[in-house]
């Protein structure tokens, strides 16, 4: 359901990809941020980044 | 121009209008956006079935806990708005259905704290406000939904209207005291919630007019519009303002209103035409930076999403050769009012460097989410 993202020049994760569309920023006010770490509370973890 | 002042009366204009209560103040009276309806940025009037949690006009969220059960267009049914509108969130319900105890259907708006600070909810000067709305339903009785914190915090404010006749428009009023308890939200967090029931259980609806700690959207007793197949809930006008008076809706200038809606989203995208994004540059031989501009600077960083016409939605130009591709935008950096997009596969071949002049093709857009 989520796959982290880089975005060069970072070479950690700054995002996730939500179902293969909607690019979500490790931004603490974002809203589906918010909703994406709940997921991750709930014990799931997202697909690794494309190297 | 003369003014009478009256002890009973207020003042008497010399055209013989009244004002008989005192104004509440001036400038964003009306902390509802897009509360006349008119802007519609996702969509441009389409009919949709929105799932859960998704925006339909600009700031208005649909709430439903089951799939498929209601369709939400601007301006649903071509009816005639009320006078001084010309727009409507129109509601239709898709089945006769019984809701169950957890359901939840509703239409809400979250107000940003920093909008509503000086309401002091939560302590011992909290403000009344006045909710105020057009409402029109083919059904008839009593409605309800809430106002509440929105954040998870459980403290609402359930609330009844009557809609008198059938397929006609009502005006509504309903003053709500200002809570002394909660815990509301700050800066640029969830600060309150309006929502509108289309139909509820009963985990989420309680007594109406008294604030409760627990998180209700409906009141009991209440219609439900999801019961009945082909029901419609027209509504527009919807006004939250500071005092105990609904006073007249509070008409704002276009470009302003749709100001107000891009803090909150913003639509790259046109149905006629293609639609100039920004100048990019190659970072490798497939990706691109692109700068792309914001009218007003956003409530967060936003999320990113795209909606393609014939698979693709960019167009990246080197003179007069583009390149359309598909590429699921990333957000970089954030500018005062701008960001840099990178944008990995859409094309190849490049030069780190090369300058592109990059657009969304016709009917595709990329969206700008920094929703509450």
């Amino acid at each position: 359901m989520y796959k982290l993202a880089i975005t060069p020049p970072a070479t950690e994760p700054n995002g996730v990809i939500k179902e293969s569309s909607i690019f979500i920023p490790f931004i603490a006010d974002n809203t589906d941020y918010q909703k994406y770490l709940e997921w991750v509370a709930e014990g799931n973890t997202p697909e690794p980044a494309d190297e | 121009m003369s003014v009478i002042v009256d002890g009973s009366n207020g003042l008497i204009f010399n055209d013989a209008s009244t004002q008989t209560t005192a104004a509440t103040g001036f400038g964003f009276k009306n902390r509802i956006i897009n509360g006349d309806m008119r802007i519609d940025q996702r969509n441009a009037g389409a009919n949709t079935t929105p799932s859960n949690g998704s925006y339909t006009l600009d700031r208005w969220r649909v709430q439903a806990s089951q799939s498929s059960k209601f369709a939400v267009q601007q301006n649903s049914g071509s009816v005639t708005p009320p006078s001084g509108f010309k727009n409507y969130l129109g509601v239709l319900s898709a089945s006769a259905y019984s809701v169950l105890t957890n359901d939840y259907f509703g239409i809400n708006q979250f107000v940003e704290a920093y909008n509503m600070a000086d309401f002091d909810w939560g302590s011992a000067t909290a403000k009344a406000v006045t909710l105020s709305f057009w409402v029109r339903s083919s059904l008839t009785g009593q409605f309800g939904g809430a106002i509440r914190t929105g954040d998870g915090s459980n403290y609402s404010y359930p609330f009844v209207y009557t809609i008198n006749a059938a397929n006609t428009w009502e005006q509504k009023a309903i003053t709500i005291p200002g809570p002394t308890s909660g815990t509301w939200g700050t800066g640029n967090a969830v600060g309150l919630d309006v929502w509108f029931s289309l139909g509820t259980g009963s985990t989420y609806t309680g007594t109406a007019s008294t604030w409760a700690a627990s998180n209700y959207v409906n009141a009991t007793g209440s219609v439900s519009v999801v019961g009945t197949s082909g029901a419609t809930w027209y509504v527009t006008g919807v006004q939250l303002e500071k005092g105990s008076t609904a006073t007249s809706f509070d008409y704002r200038d276009y470009g302003n209103e749709l100001r107000m809606c891009q803090r909150y989203c913003v639509v790259y995208g046109d149905s006629g035409q293609y639609t100039h994004l920004g100048i990019g540059t190659a970072y490798n031989a497939t990706a691109l930076n692109i700068t792309v501009g914001v009218p007003v600077p956003m409530r967060t960083g936003p999320a990113l999403s795209t909606v393609t016409s014939g698979g693709n939605w960019l167009n990246a130009y080197v003179g007069a050769s583009g390149t359309t591709s598909n590429p699921t935008p990333q957000l970089g950096e954030a500018g005062v009012s701008c960001y840099r997009i990178y944008v990995p596969g859409a094309g190849s071949g490049w030069t780190a460097g090369q300058s592109f002049w990059c657009q969304v093709i016709t009917s595709a857009k990329l969206i700008l989410i920094a929703e509450l």
